[in-house]
């Protein structure tokens, strides 16, 4: 399998030492090592809690900048639903959207089509799946690969349906290069996302196929751009720019009724990494069977409380509730896409999702319960206090790493008293 | 026989259902991080969760011994509860003595035995009425990868 690609990047330069990151990975995936930060790629999910918690900044998102966007010749913008809940009261969607089209793009594209299309291709999905349940929603890139690293023996249990925003880039890519004459490589299609995950389902989508979009561009890097043109009241008349068949724009946001179909007795929602890892826990010992559908959202409160966005995740659901409350019926034209589309397309995820197992499997088994039983033994040499000063976030995780050979189990502090000279060395005129 | 790559033993308190659950997700742990594969791992689970859940609600205390061996996975869960008079109706589905009180927490609906051998490859029960029961479970390695 090849190595894993991450949406961030750790900075070495910037980079502190300071084991914030380190300490709050729910995988345990990150050392800090002679006082700089490294990433062990086959454990980490993407959640992006150590985005947030940096104090240096070394840590960020491998969005693409607007610079970048200059290779196409026409740039669509499939901006997420969270997009709309960052901004004021009184802004609406269109607005938003008028303003990303000041900002450079070409279009914005009518994402509330291919979210409705989802709704349905998981309602039939679920209506004729024989097991095993809960399925559970592969939408969020963190889930899946929670599921893939953490919980190999549940990757059938995702959906086997595509996300909302692939199935928007293939069909803009299609009606664009139709209407104007463009190849489709000519034509970019960026996703404004709320969160740095959604950039490795683009750059290495779990299923092994390629994603339809170009790139995305995280919410916290455009929020002042099209804040400031909100903002200033527009002279032009650009409307015909939106060229809308439907005009929708806002569908859902918050978790709670994204599936409108589905049976509100079988159907639950989720979100927050440590709740979905304790039901997920449940799951394997064969509970929730009675739910055919697991909703899961790996931020807490959903994509509008992703790490990119940038309004706290209450006000931004006040907003949504807002936009909820405001919206109207789907107009004739929106059911008429729908229905057009969805008699044309097929949804089904186009690879399978397959474990993705943590220990290379290189070693025979013999090989790994030795490894495993050296690190029980060195495991008792050390405090078990977790001071992280050695590298690792626990003194499990550094005896499995020094069992490995990955790491000298000397580095404990309490083991060898030259190590705390060292980190003074390290750390010396950072404190 | 093959030589044994590890052993590891468990207790399981009986009676509480507060921490049922654990020993098996201790195991999962155990087996997920030696790269055993997801499919045998999950059948051990199911096999182990079952055989917990029968100390916790119906012994005092038990035993669960994990045993690896180059081919196979092996499961002892020995308890010193009431033991089981007629081992072929307790194997079969539905048959349950479990009281209201356990049925209404959600136990008890006489899968447990039937369901841990379902997913085994051998199984065998040994019990004393009065002095305990004994249960035995292998599960073949597909691949030692």
């Amino acid at each position: 399998m090849p190595e894993l690609k991450h949406g961030f990047r750790i900075d070495r330069e910037k980079c502190a030492g300071r084991m914030n990151c380190m300490r709050t990975c729910p995988t345990h995936a990150i050392r800090v090592k002679k006082g700089k930060a490294s990433l062990i790629p086959e454990l980490c999910i993407d959640c992006g809690s150590c985005l947030g918690v940096c104090p240096s900044g070394a840590i960020s998102a491998t969005t693409i900048t607007f610079a970048e966007l200059d290779r196409f010749k026409f740039k669509v913008a499939v901006a997420s639903p969270a997009l709309f809940t960052q901004f004021g009261l009184h802004d609406t969607p269109a607005q938003v959207a008028r303003a990303l089209l000041d900002l450079g793009f070409d279009a914005v594209w009518e994402y509330a089509v291919d979210i409705d299309l989802i709704d349905r291709a998981i309602t039939d999905c679920v209506k004729k799946w024989p097991g095993p349940f809960p399925l559970i929603s592969s939408s969020c890139p963190v889930v899946v690969r929670l599921v893939q690293v953490s919980y190999p023996a549940m990757v059938d249990h995702l959906i086997p349906i595509d996300a909302p925003r692939e199935i928007a880039g293939r069909e803009l890519k299609r009606r664009y290069s139709r209407e104007l004459g463009l190849k489709p490589e000519e034509i970019g299609a960026i996703y404004l996302t709320p969160c740095q995950a959604k950039t490795i389902s683009i750059l290495q989508p779990a299923e092994e196929a390629e994603s339809y979009l170009d790139g995305a561009v995280g919410i916290s890097q455009i929020y002042n751009e099209v804040l400031f043109r909100l903002r200033k009241t527009s002279t032009k008349d650009d409307t015909h720019r939106l060229s809308w068949i439907s005009g929708d724009l806002f569908p859902w946001g918050a978790p709670e009724g994204e599936f409108p179909h589905l049976s509100r007795e079988h159907f639950l929602p989720l979100t927050g990494l440590s709740d979905i890892i304790k039901v997920f826990n449940d799951i394997e010992k064969g509970k929730l069977k009675n739910i055919e559908f697991l909703e899961c959202h790996a931020c807490q409160g959903g994509c509008v409380g992703g790490n990119l966005t940038v309004e706290n995740l209450y006000v931004a659901r006040a907003k949504n509730l807002r936009l909820i409350a405001g919206r109207p019926k789907p107009s004739p034209e929106f059911e008429k896409e729908v229905s057009r589309r969805f008699a044309n397309e097929d949804f089904s995820l186009r690879g399978s999702l397959k474990p993705r197992p943590i220990e290379g499997l290189v070693l025979d088994l013999r090989e790994r319960v030795i490894r495993k039983k050296r690190a029980d033994e060195l495991l008792k040499a050390l405090p078990l206090l977790n001071c992280g000063l050695c590298g690792a976030p626990s003194c499990r995780n550094h005896a499995e790493d020094a069992g490995a050979g990955r790491a000298d189990l000397g580095d404990c502090i309490f083991l060898s008293r030259d190590r705390i000279d060292d980190l003074r060395k390290v750390y010396k005129g950072r404190i | 026989m093959t030589a044994e790559l590890m052993r590891e033993a468990f207790t399981i308190q009986g009676r509480n259902f507060d921490k049922a659950g654990e020993v098996s997700s201790e195991l999962k742990v155990i087996l997920r991080d030696l790269g055993i594969d997801a499919a045998t791992v999950r059948r051990l689970v199911i096999v182990a969760f079952e055989g917990e859940m029968n100390v916790v609600m119906y012994a005092e205390h038990g035993n669960l011994t994990l045993i690896l061996t180059e081919e196979d996975i092996r499961l002892e869960i020995k308890d010193e509860g009431p033991g089981i008079a007629d081992i072929e109706l307790a194997m079969k589905e539905g048959y349950s003595t479990a009281s209201d009180e356990m049925r209404e927490m959600g136990f008890g609906f006489g899968m447990g035995l039937p369901n841990m051998r379902r997913n085994s490859d051998e199984f065998r029960i040994e019990s004393e009425v009065g002095k305990g029961t004994s249960v035995f479970a292998r599960i073949k390695l597909d691949s030692h990868a």
